[in-house]
Protein backbone atom coordinates (compact mmCIF):
# COMPACT_ATOMS: atom_id res chain seq x y z
CA UNK A 1 0.00 0.00 0.00
CA UNK A 2 1.03 3.48 -0.52
CA UNK A 3 0.25 7.03 0.49
CA UNK A 4 -1.48 9.84 -1.19
CA UNK A 5 -1.94 13.06 0.42
CA UNK A 6 -6.17 13.74 1.78
CA UNK A 7 -7.09 17.32 2.68
CA UNK A 8 -9.45 18.26 4.99
CA UNK A 9 -12.35 20.37 3.48
CA UNK A 10 -13.29 21.60 7.12
CA UNK A 11 -10.42 23.10 7.85
CA UNK A 12 -9.28 24.13 4.33
CA UNK A 13 -12.93 25.23 3.36
CA UNK A 14 -12.25 28.02 6.21
CA UNK A 15 -9.87 29.80 4.76
CA UNK A 16 -8.82 28.01 0.68
CA UNK A 17 -5.48 29.85 0.38
CA UNK A 18 -5.49 28.14 -3.08
CA UNK A 19 -1.47 28.32 -1.92
CA UNK A 20 -0.62 23.99 -2.01
CA UNK A 21 -1.68 23.04 -5.27
CA UNK A 22 1.29 26.27 -6.42
CA UNK A 23 3.97 24.06 -4.92
CA UNK A 24 3.11 20.23 -5.74
CA UNK A 25 5.28 19.31 -8.63
CA UNK A 26 2.75 17.24 -10.49
CA UNK A 27 0.57 19.15 -13.02
CA UNK A 28 -3.64 18.89 -12.13
CA UNK A 29 -3.51 16.69 -9.11
CA UNK A 30 -4.31 19.30 -6.02
CA UNK A 31 -7.19 20.63 -7.60
CA UNK A 32 -9.90 23.39 -6.49
CA UNK A 33 -13.66 23.02 -5.72
CA UNK A 34 -14.95 26.31 -5.15
CA UNK A 35 -18.30 25.15 -3.82
CA UNK A 36 -16.88 22.35 -1.60
CA UNK A 37 -18.07 22.83 1.78
CA UNK A 38 -20.70 25.42 1.59
CA UNK A 39 -23.58 23.37 1.56
CA UNK A 40 -22.07 23.21 5.75
CA UNK A 41 -21.93 26.91 5.93
CA UNK A 42 -18.21 27.27 5.28
CA UNK A 43 -17.20 30.68 3.26
CA UNK A 44 -14.23 29.60 0.79
CA UNK A 45 -14.73 26.22 -1.07
CA UNK A 46 -11.98 23.58 -0.64
CA UNK A 47 -8.63 22.48 -2.01
CA UNK A 48 -8.72 18.36 -2.93
CA UNK A 49 -6.44 15.82 -4.32
CA UNK A 50 -6.58 13.49 -7.50
CA UNK A 51 -4.90 10.32 -5.96
CA UNK A 52 -4.14 8.94 -8.80
CA UNK A 53 -2.18 11.42 -9.77
CA UNK A 54 -0.24 12.11 -6.43
CA UNK A 55 3.48 10.71 -5.98
CA UNK A 56 3.06 10.74 -2.22
CA UNK A 57 5.84 13.31 -1.87
CA UNK A 58 4.18 15.50 1.24
CA UNK A 59 5.80 18.39 -0.19
CA UNK A 60 2.03 19.66 0.18
CA UNK A 61 1.76 18.81 3.80
CA UNK A 62 4.82 21.34 4.17
CA UNK A 63 3.16 23.81 2.95
CA UNK A 64 -0.36 24.00 4.53
CA UNK A 65 1.69 23.11 8.15
CA UNK A 66 4.38 25.99 7.33
CA UNK A 67 3.64 28.30 4.77
CA UNK A 68 -0.38 28.42 5.17
CA UNK A 69 -0.13 27.52 9.04
CA UNK A 70 -3.31 25.64 8.19
CA UNK A 71 -2.99 21.86 8.54
CA UNK A 72 -5.22 20.73 6.26
CA UNK A 73 -3.27 17.93 4.92
CA UNK A 74 -2.26 14.37 5.89
CA UNK A 75 -1.01 11.46 4.35
CA UNK A 76 -2.81 8.79 4.41
CA UNK A 77 -2.84 4.98 2.95
CA UNK A 78 -4.95 4.69 0.43
CA UNK A 79 -6.94 1.85 0.78
CA UNK A 80 -8.22 3.50 4.15
CA UNK A 81 -9.84 6.37 1.94
CA UNK A 82 -13.37 5.27 1.71
CA UNK A 83 -13.56 7.89 -1.27
CA UNK A 84 -11.47 10.10 -3.20
CA UNK A 85 -11.16 11.89 -6.68
CA UNK A 86 -9.93 10.08 -9.58
CA UNK A 87 -8.78 12.45 -12.89
CA UNK A 88 -11.29 10.72 -15.01
CA UNK A 89 -14.20 12.05 -12.54
CA UNK A 90 -12.97 15.36 -12.27
CA UNK A 91 -14.79 18.37 -14.41
CA UNK A 92 -13.34 21.45 -15.21
CA UNK A 93 -15.65 24.74 -15.14
CA UNK A 94 -15.11 28.05 -15.88
CA UNK A 95 -13.63 28.81 -12.69
CA UNK A 96 -13.17 25.65 -10.23
CA UNK A 97 -13.82 22.05 -10.73
CA UNK A 98 -15.81 19.56 -9.38
CA UNK A 99 -15.23 15.57 -8.99
CA UNK A 100 -17.71 12.84 -7.54
CA UNK A 101 -15.98 11.10 -4.93
CA UNK A 102 -15.62 7.09 -5.71
CA UNK A 103 -13.33 4.47 -3.97
CA UNK A 104 -9.86 5.00 -5.18
CA UNK A 105 -9.30 1.03 -5.00
CA UNK A 106 -9.81 -0.99 -7.59
CA UNK A 107 -12.63 -4.42 -6.31
CA UNK B 1 1.68 26.26 -33.74
CA UNK B 2 -1.08 27.91 -33.53
CA UNK B 3 -4.67 27.74 -31.74
CA UNK B 4 -5.41 25.12 -34.75
CA UNK B 5 -3.52 22.64 -33.77
CA UNK B 6 -5.37 21.94 -30.37
CA UNK B 7 -8.44 21.60 -31.41
CA UNK B 8 -10.52 18.45 -32.07
CA UNK B 9 -10.55 17.12 -35.93
CA UNK B 10 -14.46 16.68 -37.33
CA UNK B 11 -15.67 13.47 -36.40
CA UNK B 12 -12.93 12.79 -33.59
CA UNK B 13 -13.79 14.80 -30.52
CA UNK B 14 -15.69 11.44 -28.85
CA UNK B 15 -12.87 8.85 -29.47
CA UNK B 16 -9.87 11.13 -27.95
CA UNK B 17 -9.09 10.57 -24.02
CA UNK B 18 -10.22 12.69 -21.20
CA UNK B 19 -7.35 14.40 -21.20
CA UNK B 20 -7.17 16.14 -24.29
CA UNK B 21 -10.73 16.75 -24.40
CA UNK B 22 -10.16 19.01 -21.12
CA UNK B 23 -7.55 20.31 -22.62
CA UNK B 24 -9.27 21.85 -26.07
CA UNK B 25 -11.93 22.70 -23.33
CA UNK B 26 -10.40 24.15 -20.44
CA UNK B 27 -6.94 24.08 -21.35
CA UNK B 28 -4.53 27.78 -21.48
CA UNK B 29 -4.29 28.06 -24.75
CA UNK B 30 -5.27 31.08 -26.06
CA UNK B 31 -6.19 32.24 -22.94
CA UNK B 32 -3.94 34.20 -20.11
CA UNK B 33 -3.55 32.03 -17.38
CA UNK B 34 -1.17 32.77 -14.05
CA UNK B 35 -0.12 30.72 -11.59
CA UNK B 36 -2.74 31.89 -9.17
CA UNK B 37 -5.55 30.25 -10.72
CA UNK B 38 -3.74 26.66 -10.69
CA UNK B 39 -6.24 23.86 -9.87
CA UNK B 40 -8.80 25.31 -11.42
CA UNK B 41 -7.64 24.92 -15.21
CA UNK B 42 -6.36 21.92 -17.29
CA UNK B 43 -2.59 22.35 -17.16
CA UNK B 44 -0.36 21.43 -20.92
CA UNK B 45 2.12 19.62 -18.74
CA UNK B 46 0.55 15.55 -18.03
CA UNK B 47 1.76 12.78 -16.17
CA UNK B 48 5.53 11.94 -16.58
CA UNK B 49 8.46 9.58 -14.57
CA UNK B 50 9.82 11.97 -12.68
CA UNK B 51 10.73 11.50 -9.25
CA UNK B 52 8.22 12.03 -6.70
CA UNK B 53 8.95 15.57 -4.91
CA UNK B 54 11.68 17.02 -7.57
CA UNK B 55 11.60 20.55 -7.82
CA UNK B 56 12.68 20.45 -11.13
CA UNK B 57 8.92 19.24 -11.81
CA UNK B 58 7.86 21.98 -9.68
CA UNK B 59 10.00 24.28 -11.89
CA UNK B 60 9.03 22.68 -14.82
CA UNK B 61 5.13 22.78 -14.00
CA UNK B 62 5.37 26.41 -12.73
CA UNK B 63 7.56 27.91 -16.33
CA UNK B 64 5.04 25.69 -18.58
CA UNK B 65 2.39 27.46 -17.02
CA UNK B 66 4.19 31.29 -17.48
CA UNK B 67 4.67 31.43 -21.37
CA UNK B 68 3.17 33.75 -22.41
CA UNK B 69 1.92 32.43 -25.33
CA UNK B 70 1.97 28.72 -25.08
CA UNK B 71 0.53 27.96 -28.63
CA UNK B 72 3.37 29.98 -29.63
CA UNK B 73 5.88 28.05 -28.19
CA UNK B 74 7.98 25.37 -28.80
CA UNK B 75 10.49 23.85 -26.05
CA UNK B 76 13.88 22.31 -26.79
CA UNK B 77 15.49 19.65 -24.51
CA UNK B 78 18.01 17.25 -24.69
CA UNK B 79 19.42 14.31 -22.04
CA UNK B 80 18.84 14.36 -18.72
CA UNK B 81 15.58 14.34 -16.19
CA UNK B 82 13.81 17.46 -17.49
CA UNK B 83 12.91 16.31 -20.62
CA UNK B 84 11.32 12.81 -18.71
CA UNK B 85 8.32 15.51 -17.97
CA UNK B 86 8.66 18.39 -20.67
CA UNK B 87 8.44 15.74 -23.63
CA UNK B 88 5.06 14.94 -21.58
CA UNK B 89 3.52 18.32 -22.52
CA UNK B 90 0.90 19.68 -25.46
CA UNK B 91 3.42 21.88 -27.33
CA UNK B 92 6.00 20.59 -29.22
CA UNK B 93 8.93 19.51 -27.86
CA UNK B 94 12.82 19.11 -29.87
CA UNK B 95 15.06 16.85 -28.50
CA UNK B 96 18.40 17.54 -29.10
CA UNK B 97 21.61 15.28 -28.68
CA UNK B 98 23.26 15.44 -25.48
CA UNK B 99 24.75 19.61 -25.44
CA UNK B 100 23.08 20.02 -29.00
CA UNK B 101 20.43 22.10 -28.08
CA UNK B 102 21.38 25.65 -28.22
CA UNK B 103 22.79 25.50 -31.55
CA UNK B 104 18.81 23.06 -32.57
CA UNK B 105 17.36 26.28 -31.33
CA UNK B 106 19.33 28.19 -33.08
CA UNK B 107 18.58 26.97 -36.01
CA UNK B 108 14.82 26.42 -34.84
CA UNK B 109 14.43 30.35 -34.21
CA UNK B 110 15.92 31.72 -36.89
CA UNK B 111 13.63 29.40 -39.45
CA UNK B 112 10.39 30.56 -37.34
CA UNK B 113 11.51 34.08 -38.02
CA UNK B 114 11.96 33.32 -41.59
CA UNK B 115 8.34 31.58 -42.03
CA UNK B 116 6.36 33.51 -39.86
CA UNK B 117 8.15 37.11 -39.87
CA UNK B 118 6.64 39.49 -36.87
CA UNK B 119 4.45 36.83 -35.43
CA UNK B 120 5.99 35.69 -32.39
CA UNK B 121 7.17 32.12 -32.21
CA UNK B 122 9.01 31.60 -28.59
CA UNK B 123 11.85 29.05 -28.45
CA UNK B 124 12.62 28.05 -25.19
CA UNK B 125 15.62 25.75 -23.91
CA UNK B 126 15.67 23.83 -20.89
CA UNK B 127 18.27 21.51 -19.58
CA UNK B 128 19.89 20.49 -16.75
CA UNK B 129 23.24 21.89 -15.48
CA UNK B 130 25.50 19.36 -16.97
CA UNK B 131 24.04 19.03 -20.12
CA UNK B 132 24.62 23.10 -20.45
CA UNK B 133 27.35 23.84 -18.62
CA UNK B 134 29.81 20.81 -19.53
CA UNK B 135 28.55 19.17 -22.52
CA UNK B 136 26.81 22.13 -24.00
CA UNK B 137 28.98 25.10 -23.08
CA UNK B 138 30.64 26.23 -26.13
CA UNK B 139 27.28 25.97 -27.99
CA UNK B 140 25.54 27.43 -25.10
CA UNK B 141 28.27 30.29 -25.44
CA UNK B 142 28.20 30.72 -29.03
CA UNK B 143 24.39 31.09 -29.44
CA UNK B 144 24.84 33.68 -26.77
CA UNK B 145 27.87 35.77 -28.38
CA UNK B 146 26.02 35.58 -31.74
CA UNK B 147 22.96 36.96 -30.47
CA UNK B 148 20.11 33.94 -30.50
CA UNK B 149 17.18 35.83 -29.95
CA UNK B 150 15.57 32.55 -27.72
CA UNK B 151 15.39 31.62 -23.80
CA UNK B 152 17.84 28.88 -22.49
CA UNK B 153 17.05 28.07 -18.78
CA UNK B 154 19.27 25.92 -16.61
CA UNK B 155 17.48 23.40 -15.00
CA UNK B 156 20.46 23.38 -12.06
CA UNK B 157 20.58 20.74 -10.02
CA UNK B 158 24.46 21.00 -9.50
CA UNK B 159 24.24 17.07 -10.22
CA UNK B 160 24.14 14.66 -13.14
CA UNK B 161 21.06 13.49 -11.95
CA UNK B 162 19.77 10.92 -14.83
CA UNK B 163 23.02 9.00 -14.86
CA UNK B 164 23.29 8.64 -11.30
CA UNK B 165 25.42 11.34 -9.29
CA UNK B 166 28.48 12.20 -11.37
CA UNK B 167 29.69 16.06 -10.48
CA UNK B 168 28.84 18.94 -12.73
CA UNK B 169 30.44 22.33 -13.55
CA UNK B 170 28.10 23.90 -11.36
CA UNK B 171 28.12 21.55 -8.64
CA UNK B 172 29.55 23.31 -5.22
CA UNK B 173 32.91 22.66 -4.39
CA UNK B 174 33.85 20.06 -2.06
CA UNK B 175 30.27 18.61 -2.31
CA UNK B 176 30.59 14.88 -2.37
CA UNK B 177 28.26 12.67 -4.81
CA UNK B 178 27.94 8.69 -5.32
CA UNK B 179 29.93 8.81 -8.61
CA UNK B 180 32.52 12.18 -7.45
CA UNK B 181 33.63 10.21 -4.16
CA UNK B 182 36.74 12.52 -3.31
CA UNK B 183 34.65 15.76 -3.19
CA UNK B 184 34.41 18.26 -6.48
CA UNK B 185 37.71 20.18 -6.96
CA UNK B 186 36.92 22.77 -8.74
CA UNK B 187 34.27 26.27 -8.09
CA UNK B 188 31.26 26.22 -9.17
CA UNK B 189 30.92 27.67 -12.33
CA UNK B 190 30.15 31.12 -12.74
CA UNK B 191 27.46 30.64 -15.77
CA UNK B 192 25.56 33.83 -14.76
CA UNK B 193 28.76 36.03 -15.34
CA UNK B 194 29.20 34.48 -18.29
CA UNK B 195 25.78 35.31 -19.68
CA UNK B 196 26.28 38.82 -18.99
CA UNK B 197 29.80 38.82 -20.64
CA UNK B 198 28.48 36.78 -23.99
CA UNK B 199 25.69 39.43 -24.26
CA UNK B 200 22.69 38.04 -22.68
CA UNK B 201 19.94 40.43 -22.42
CA UNK B 202 18.13 39.48 -19.23
CA UNK B 203 19.58 37.06 -17.11
CA UNK B 204 18.04 35.62 -13.53
CA UNK B 205 18.55 33.25 -10.85
CA UNK B 206 15.34 32.07 -9.41
CA UNK B 207 14.37 29.29 -7.20
CA UNK B 208 10.79 27.43 -7.19
CA UNK B 209 9.61 28.44 -3.41
CA UNK B 210 8.50 31.67 -5.19
CA UNK B 211 5.90 30.77 -7.76
CA UNK B 212 4.75 34.46 -8.72
CA UNK B 213 8.57 35.43 -9.25
CA UNK B 214 9.05 32.44 -11.34
CA UNK B 215 6.01 33.32 -13.31
CA UNK B 216 7.40 36.69 -13.39
CA UNK B 217 11.06 35.96 -14.55
CA UNK B 218 9.81 33.48 -17.30
CA UNK B 219 7.84 35.83 -19.29
CA UNK B 220 10.27 38.47 -18.98
CA UNK B 221 12.66 36.55 -20.47
CA UNK B 222 10.15 34.65 -22.72
CA UNK B 223 9.30 38.29 -24.08
CA UNK B 224 12.50 39.56 -24.15
CA UNK B 225 14.22 37.30 -26.48
CA UNK B 226 11.70 38.06 -29.10
CA UNK B 227 13.45 40.77 -30.14
CA UNK B 228 15.79 42.11 -28.07
CA UNK B 229 18.59 39.09 -28.12
CA UNK B 230 19.24 36.05 -25.86
CA UNK B 231 17.69 35.81 -22.21
CA UNK B 232 19.27 33.47 -19.65
CA UNK B 233 17.36 31.91 -16.30
CA UNK B 234 18.97 29.87 -13.99
CA UNK B 235 17.03 28.04 -11.81
CA UNK B 236 18.00 26.05 -8.58
CA UNK B 237 16.11 22.74 -8.86
CA UNK B 238 17.24 20.14 -6.22
CA UNK B 239 17.51 16.71 -6.81
CA UNK B 240 16.23 15.03 -3.86
CA UNK B 241 17.56 11.65 -4.59
CA UNK B 242 21.38 12.66 -5.33
CA UNK B 243 21.84 15.31 -2.38
CA UNK B 244 19.09 12.58 -0.14
CA UNK B 245 16.80 15.51 0.62
CA UNK B 246 13.46 13.93 1.94
CA UNK B 247 10.87 14.95 -0.46
CA UNK B 248 8.77 17.08 2.08
CA UNK B 249 11.68 19.20 3.02
CA UNK B 250 12.51 20.04 -0.54
CA UNK B 251 11.10 23.62 0.15
CA UNK B 252 12.67 24.29 3.61
CA UNK B 253 16.08 23.17 1.23
CA UNK B 254 14.96 25.69 -1.40
CA UNK B 255 14.18 28.29 0.92
CA UNK B 256 17.91 27.95 2.68
CA UNK B 257 19.93 27.70 -0.20
CA UNK B 258 18.23 30.81 -1.80
CA UNK B 259 18.84 32.20 1.59
CA UNK B 260 22.82 31.19 1.22
CA UNK B 261 23.77 31.36 -2.25
CA UNK B 262 20.91 31.44 -4.74
CA UNK B 263 19.65 35.26 -4.11
CA UNK B 264 16.96 36.13 -6.53
CA UNK B 265 19.00 38.47 -8.84
CA UNK B 266 18.00 40.07 -12.36
CA UNK B 267 19.58 41.85 -15.13
CA UNK B 268 18.47 43.55 -17.66
CA UNK B 269 20.12 45.31 -20.44
CA UNK B 270 19.01 48.78 -21.11
CA UNK B 271 16.90 48.02 -24.48
CA UNK B 272 15.62 45.32 -22.71
CA UNK B 273 13.86 47.38 -20.17
CA UNK B 274 13.27 49.46 -22.77
CA UNK B 275 11.54 47.07 -24.79
CA UNK B 276 9.37 46.01 -21.78
CA UNK B 277 8.20 49.06 -21.06
CA UNK B 278 7.13 50.28 -24.77
CA UNK B 279 5.52 47.42 -25.89
CA UNK B 280 3.95 45.29 -22.97
CA UNK B 281 3.41 47.90 -20.87
CA UNK B 282 5.62 47.10 -18.08
CA UNK B 283 5.46 50.48 -15.63
CA UNK B 284 8.34 49.74 -13.40
CA UNK B 285 10.15 50.41 -16.28
CA UNK B 286 8.17 53.02 -17.79
CA UNK B 287 10.30 56.58 -17.69
CA UNK B 288 9.73 58.36 -14.20
CA UNK B 289 7.08 61.33 -15.10
CA UNK B 290 8.89 64.79 -14.93
CA UNK B 291 7.98 65.82 -11.46
CA UNK B 292 8.91 63.02 -9.88
CA UNK B 293 12.18 63.71 -11.20
CA UNK B 294 12.77 66.97 -9.96
CA UNK B 295 11.26 66.12 -6.61
CA UNK B 296 13.99 63.38 -6.28
C1 LIG C 1 26.47 12.26 -25.82
C2 LIG C 1 25.89 11.67 -24.59
N1 LIG C 1 26.69 11.42 -23.53
C3 LIG C 1 26.17 10.91 -22.40
C4 LIG C 1 24.83 10.67 -22.29
C5 LIG C 1 24.27 10.05 -21.03
N2 LIG C 1 23.52 10.98 -20.22
C6 LIG C 1 22.18 11.00 -20.22
S1 LIG C 1 21.53 12.06 -19.09
C7 LIG C 1 23.06 12.49 -18.56
C8 LIG C 1 23.26 13.42 -17.39
C9 LIG C 1 22.35 14.55 -17.33
O1 LIG C 1 22.79 15.44 -16.35
P1 LIG C 1 22.30 16.94 -16.38
O2 LIG C 1 22.45 17.48 -17.76
O3 LIG C 1 22.94 17.69 -15.29
O4 LIG C 1 20.74 16.81 -16.13
P2 LIG C 1 19.95 16.18 -14.88
O5 LIG C 1 19.69 14.75 -15.22
O6 LIG C 1 20.77 16.36 -13.66
O7 LIG C 1 18.71 16.97 -14.84
C10 LIG C 1 24.06 11.82 -19.27
C11 LIG C 1 25.50 11.94 -19.02
C12 LIG C 1 24.02 10.93 -23.42
N3 LIG C 1 22.68 10.73 -23.40
N4 LIG C 1 24.56 11.43 -24.55
S1 LIG D 1 -2.54 25.04 1.69
FE1 LIG D 1 -3.94 23.99 3.09
S2 LIG D 1 -5.53 25.51 3.61
FE2 LIG D 1 -4.40 26.28 1.80
S3 LIG D 1 -5.64 25.54 0.05
FE3 LIG D 1 -4.08 23.97 0.45
S4 LIG D 1 -5.07 22.49 1.84
FE4 LIG D 1 -6.30 24.36 1.84
S1 LIG E 1 1.85 14.46 -1.82
FE1 LIG E 1 3.13 15.45 -3.40
S2 LIG E 1 2.25 14.74 -5.35
FE2 LIG E 1 0.73 14.31 -3.75
S3 LIG E 1 -0.62 16.10 -3.76
FE3 LIG E 1 0.95 16.48 -2.20
S4 LIG E 1 2.55 17.64 -3.25
FE4 LIG E 1 1.26 16.70 -4.83
S1 LIG F 1 16.98 11.99 -10.16
FE1 LIG F 1 16.91 13.94 -9.08
S2 LIG F 1 16.60 15.55 -10.63
FE2 LIG F 1 16.11 13.54 -11.56
S3 LIG F 1 13.87 13.35 -11.34
FE3 LIG F 1 14.84 12.30 -9.58
S4 LIG F 1 14.93 13.87 -7.97
FE4 LIG F 1 14.57 14.94 -9.91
Amino acid sequence: MYLVADINVEICAATSCKLCTQFCPEANTILYNNEAGKEKGLKYGSAYVAVDRCKGCAQCVWVCDNMAKHHAIKMVMIDQLPNAALTDNVIYGEKSTTALLTSPVVG
Amino acid sequence: MSLDYVKFSPGFERFMPKEYRDMVEHGPFGKKVTVSQMGSFKEILEEHPMCAGCAMTLFIRLAIISFPNPEDTITVGTAGCGRLAISQAAIPFVYGNYGDQNGVASGLSRGLRLRFGDQPKDVVVMVGDGGMADIGFSGTLHSWFRKEKFTTIMLDNEVYGNTGGQESGMTNQGAVLKMAPLGKKFEKMDMLGMAKIAGCAYVATVVPNNPRRVESVIKKAVLIAREVGPTYIQAYTSCNIEYAIPTDKVMEDAKTVEDDRYKFSEYFTDEAKQFLADRYGYKEFLPKPAAAVTQA
